[in-house]
């Protein structure tokens, strides 16, 4: 996952999946835990293609889970699907081992989809780390969650447009953020970001990113979030906002870099995740 | 619904008509239909106050990114498939979009705007749907009735062809903003009305590629726009709700 790959095809990882077209990755994922004896437990799990699951130990009642994609990266054609039950009283948090790198599509587009439900009182983190849209990348990504009233989550996509050590700049290419967000059966949030065309021109614009290359979505739904609100505007600081609306909290940010976002990001999510969030996002 | 197209031939829409639809269109769509959009600012006044907006040109800048590729991009969307929707008698799809109109405005003042605005229009569009023809399955009560579903459902039941009715809701959408500036700002006369010319292709154009758009075509890159509606509820002084 370092730099040094970003312009090799992607690589099918060994045990993969036959695909149609083994130029493309294929990955798909369904994780199942449950709650026993106090503690969050896996349940089921089936990983194929290039995308895995790792579980490092850690203390206290919430279960961490690494995703790791094996092909190093995503172009046009690859499809990953992942889907993560967490059961009655469960707790989980999800993160990715490294960046997600979209690079260079020849033709079509990279698809991620992410399904979540949640199970009465359980709770979910789901925390990957930042995608880096390379220039002329294509990405179509899809994230649902069905949870109950009594269930608590947090979700943060962050996107950084270009490789800023190496000054790139994103002329052209698509992004694509769909969200679909029930509680209780009842749609209560969506989402349709869409980046395209020159889009380092396009997010120029002061009412679109302002000439800033990062930006994230935190969405979060806890017992209290009206206390929680007021101190996640100040961290946000100028170039975010907050709100609550149906319940939850919604929160934008927007960056000149991915390490500045990351800055606002990590007291973020400790603020709203508390001690579900992943070691990997400290800085 | 069904008297207005037994009296209206498909295919063929003579010339009487299309004036009455056009007059019709106005008044829908016009300013001083009394819905209360003078009352939200969509985030403008954030975006003014911190000096996001300062200018006639950034007025026209920032219009025209929410107007080709958000919040106004995907209210033309979602107003062409409630167009769609009610043509079809589609009730499941006409509830799915307003409940989908909804969710998408991701902040507390904005789902307030769209959902004021979506029921005053209702109200105040009552004479020309008929309280019996509105699709009551669809929009439910007046309450849960968002702006840009509203208007595509009212178009349709009054027997207003879509694509001049997309014009007409995003000039209107552009319009009010662009007053909300002319105080904020502020702008002189000469200027605005300069906005709302150069906005023109823009709104035509826009209105066009939602005429035939999907639920696919939804999504906006006004990332900013909307943490300034965000920043909004805590700005210590305000004209607008929003």
């Amino acid at each position: 996952m370092t730099d040094r790959r970003a312009f090799r095809p992607p690589i099918q990882a060994a045990d993969a999946a036959p695909a149609p077209n083994l130029q493309r990755a294929r990955g798909k994922l369904e994780l199942r835990v449950k709650r026993l004896d106090g503690r969050t437990r896996l349940d089921d799990l089936h990983q194929a293609g290039c995308l895995k699951l790792r579980f490092p130990k850690v203390a206290g009642a919430t279960s961490e889970a690494v995703l790791i994609n094996t092909s190093g990266g995503l172009t046009g054609g690859d499809r990953l699907d992942q889907s993560f039950a967490v059961g009655a009283g469960a707790s989980l948090s999800i993160t990715t081992q490294a960046c997600e790198r979209i690079y260079r599509a020849s033709s079509g587009r990279a698809e991620v989809t992410t399904r979540i439900s949640l199970g009465e009182d359980g709770f979910l983190a789901f925390l990957p780390q930042e995608t880096i849209l390379f220039d002329e990348g294509a990405l179509a990504r899809r994230l649902e969650l069905d949870a109950p009233e009594s269930a608590g989550f947090v979700l943060c996509e962050s996107v950084i447009l270009g490789r800023e050590m190496m000054g790139e700049t994103v002329t052209g290419g698509s992004f694509r953020e769909s969200w679909r967000v029930r509680v209780g059966g009842r749609l209560v949030f969506a989402d349709e970001t869409r980046l395209s065309g020159a889009i380092a021109e396009e997010t120029g614009s002061a009412a679109s990113l302002s000439g800033n290359r990062a930006f994230a979505t935190l969405l979060c739904r806890n017992e209290a979030p009206e206390t929680l609100i007021e101190g996640l505007r100040e961290t946000l600081g100028e170039n975010g906002g907050a709100s609550l609306v149906d319940g939850l909290i919604v929160a934008r940010l927007v960056a000149p870099s991915g390490y500045l976002l990351r800055k606002r990001l990590v007291p973020a999510l400790a603020a709203l995740a508390k001690t579900a969030v992943p070691r990997i996002w400290s800085l | 619904m069904r008297e207005t197209d037994a009296a209206r031939p498909a295919a063929f829409a003579p010339p009487v008509t299309a004036n009455a639809d056009l007059a019709t269109l106005m008044t829908l769509f016009s300013a001083a239909f009394p819905i209360g959009s003078f009352a939200f600012s969509h985030g403008l006044e954030a975006a003014v106050a911190e000096g996001r907006v300062q200018t006639a040109g950034d007025v026209r800048d920032w219009l025209a990114v929410l107007l080709s590729r958000g919040s106004g991009w995907n209210d033309l969307v979602l107003m062409s498939l409630a167009h769609r929707a009610v043509k079809n008698e589609d009730a499941v799809a006409l509830e799915e979009l307003a409940t989908l109109a909804t969710a998408l405005c991701g902040s507390a003042e904005r789902r307030h705007e769209m959902m004021s605005l979506g029921a005053a229009f209702l109200a105040a569009a009552s004479p020309w749907t008929g309280s019996a023809s509105m699709p009551k399955a669809g929009i439910g009560d007046a309450d849960t009735a968002p702006l840009p579903v509203a208007s595509g459902a009212v178009a349709a039941l009054a027997g207003l062809p879509l694509s001049p009715s997309l014009v007409g809701y995003a000039q209107s959408f552009a319009s009010s903003l662009v007053s909300a500036t002319v105080r904020l700002v502020p702008l002189g006369q000469s200027e605005w009305v300069v906005i709302i010319r150069d906005l023109m292709p823009t709104i035509v154009e826009t209105a066009e590629r939602a005429s035939v758009s999907t639920l696919d075509d939804l999504g906006s890159a006004a990332i900013v726009s909307d943490i300034a509606a965000m920043r909004h509820e805590t700005l210590a002084t305000r004209l607008f709700r929003s």
